[in-house]
């Protein structure tokens, strides 16, 4: 029912947007595969293609590009564990202050992630100065940061999809002979599954890509990945960083897939991963 | 049964009160002392950081800049948000399943990357520059970095991906039936736009604007990165100002001062979707 002047108008418009949108990791991709010597030259396209940066990747690079997959794993893992019973608990229950209990566990959404960096490193300090007891710079600090900052993306999608939940489905398991313990395995988390693994997708991404967060709790040898290009990005860079980068997007690719297979885009559209925000 | 669901509730929420209420006061609290420099603070409390912060015209002009280019950065993201959120909503085919895909990965690679990118093609003999020098548009070559346009594409590069996803739960929430219910009356295309689909879509841009321009006025790393140290912007600041000077209770009360102006705009927008809720209510 469009007209023809309209669909032109939509086409280049949305094409510009994709452009904007998708032009920086295309020319990323691109460059990586520059084939000269100095960094200077990088440029899009690239003279003459090659794979030579990629087997030039520093170790360093690699060493925290798995340090920032171990604690956006680890920080995920347990950020399902604090919200998987923190939703169900809260869409469950009926109290006054729900909404209350609910901002709290949304509040990390709403801190800017600079603003929280600096109350983590001061809080660190402050637990060194009463126990001597280290936090920033090492796993277990790096993992409670990122842990606050994971864990509304779970609570999120998971309340979504639970006030969508048919409680039939549970009171006919009870009425099956099914116990409590048994419901909840074989009835409720089967059925809010879509709803963690979207926002646990999202938890994870968010994590993984974190610097505002990470920047303070890095130590000199511990660092995340992203933290690694931010100072990479500040001094001088050459394209074995391009290399690592599109190394990382295709990382990003093959797990949007994974979700497709898994759950489907549409349940990650609809479980509210974006607007969990 | 009650009382069950309020037992899963309650350990989780000690771990994250603490988590929030414990980062928080501690920082708040710094930030409330008067700051000696390097790290040392003095021991009682008083409010010589805000009061500077307020009275020092770089502070001011900081704060003033985050607002500005926020502003534009969350006007051009609905922009260019928008049709993509349209075209995505209203077209039923594996094509849209491939364009949204785009996004969602868009949104999980690192904004670091981006940026990355976006130097590359605004680098002195990128595309851009050799094209608008070529053309005679430009008489040196335009750099990106140590701009306020810069940080503009910056932070739209930050929220983008996120302002699609929001605009698109927007526009799936307004029937294609109601457009072509318009048109059988005889209303032209424009028309629709004009009665139907922006009137519809007015609460979520405004809502979804507001998100945005707080996303912007939070995101550090492309601000820090296309800034280059010459354009500052709040997040910018609180990191310079303890990387750089070491000023722990100075950066906390620039922090606090950001917190305050986010947690505000939130309100502001909570209160702006109860009245478009109940408008709209009325108009339908």
């Amino acid at each position: 029912m469009q007209t023809w002047t309209e669909k032109i108008i939509m086409f280049i418009w949305c094409g510009f947007s994709y452009v904007f949108l998708l032009s920086p990791m295309i020319v990323v991709m691109g460059a990586s595969l520059h084939g000269g010597e100095f960094s200077a030259a990088i440029k899009f396209p690239p003279d003459e293609p090659s794979f030579q940066w990629y087997s030039k990747i520093p170790a360093e690079q690699f060493e925290a590009l798995g340090l920032s997959l171990i604690v956006a794993a680890v920080a995920t893992f347990i950020a399902a564990l604090i919200a998987i019973p923190a939703a169900l608990g809260l869409v469950r229950s009926n109290f006054k202050l729900k909404f209350a209990v609910s901002s709290v566990f949304r509040a990390p959404l709403q801190i800017p992630a600079i603003v929280s960096g600096i109350a983590f490193l001061q809080l660190y300090y402050l637990i060194f100065d009463t126990s001597g007891l280290m936090l920033a710079g090492t796993i277990p600090g790096m993992l409670l940061g990122h842990v606050f900052i994971a864990t509304p993306f779970l609570f999120g999608t998971i309340v979504a999809v639970l006030q969508r939940f048919d409680h039939r489905l549970e009171e006919a398991s009870y009425s099956l002979g099914a116990g409590r313990w048994r419901t909840l395995y074989r009835v409720t988390l089967p059925t809010i599954m879509p709803g963690i693994y979207s926002g646990g997708l999202y938890a994870f991404m968010v994590s993984f890509a974190d610097v505002p967060m990470s920047i303070f709790l890095t130590a000199p040898g511990f660092v995340t990945y992203p933290v690694e290009l931010f100072y990479a990005m500040e001094n001088d860079f050459d394209p074995s960083i391009l290399a690592s980068s599109s190394l990382v997007i295709v990382f990003c690719l093959a797990m949007l897939l994974i979700v497709q297979k898994v759950v489907g885009l549409e349940t990650l559209l609809r479980s509210g991963g974006g607007s969990a925000r | 049964m009650e009382n069950r669901w309020i037992a899963y509730l309650i350990p989780p929420f000690i771990i994250t009160l603490l988590l929030v209420a414990g980062s928080q006061f501690v920082f708040i609290q710094n930030s409330f002392y008067q700051d000696l420099g390097l790290g040392r603070t003095g021991t009682d409390l008083t409010l010589t950081n805000y009061l500077k912060f307020f009275s020092d015209s770089f502070y001011l002009k900081t704060f003033w800049i985050t607002i500005k280019v926020s502003a534009i950065a969350a006007l051009l993201t609905l922009f260019l948000g928008f049709p993509i959120a349209y075209v995505v909503a209203r077209m039923k085919s594996k094509l849209a399943m491939f364009l949204l895909a785009g996004i969602v990965v868009s949104t999980f690679v690192t904004i670091v990357i981006k940026v990355f990118g976006l130097i590359i093609i605004f680098s002195a003999d990128g595309l851009i520059n050799k094209t608008l020098l070529n053309l005679g548009l430009i008489e040196r070559a335009y750099s990106i970095i140590g701009t306020q346009e810069g940080v503009v594409i910056g932070l739209m590069h930050f929220t983008i991906g996120f302002s699609v996803l929001l605009l698109y739960s927007v526009v799936v929430t307004v029937p294609p039936s109601l457009e072509y219910a318009a048109q059988i009356h005889g209303a032209s295309r424009f028309r629709v736009y004009q009665r139907v689909i922006i009137p519809l879509c007015a609460p979520g841009f405004v809502v979804g604007g507001l998100m945005i321009f707080n996303m912007c006025m939070g995101a550090f790393t492309s601000a820090a990165l296309l800034g280059g140290g010459r354009i500052l912007t709040l997040p910018v600041l609180v990191q310079r100002t303890v990387m750089m000077e070491v000023k722990y209770s100075t950066a906390a009360s620039i922090a606090f001062v950001l917190l305050v102006s986010v947690i505000l705009i939130n309100l502001f927008s909570l209160i702006a979707i109860r009245r478009l809720r109940s408008a709209r209510l009325v108009v339908a």
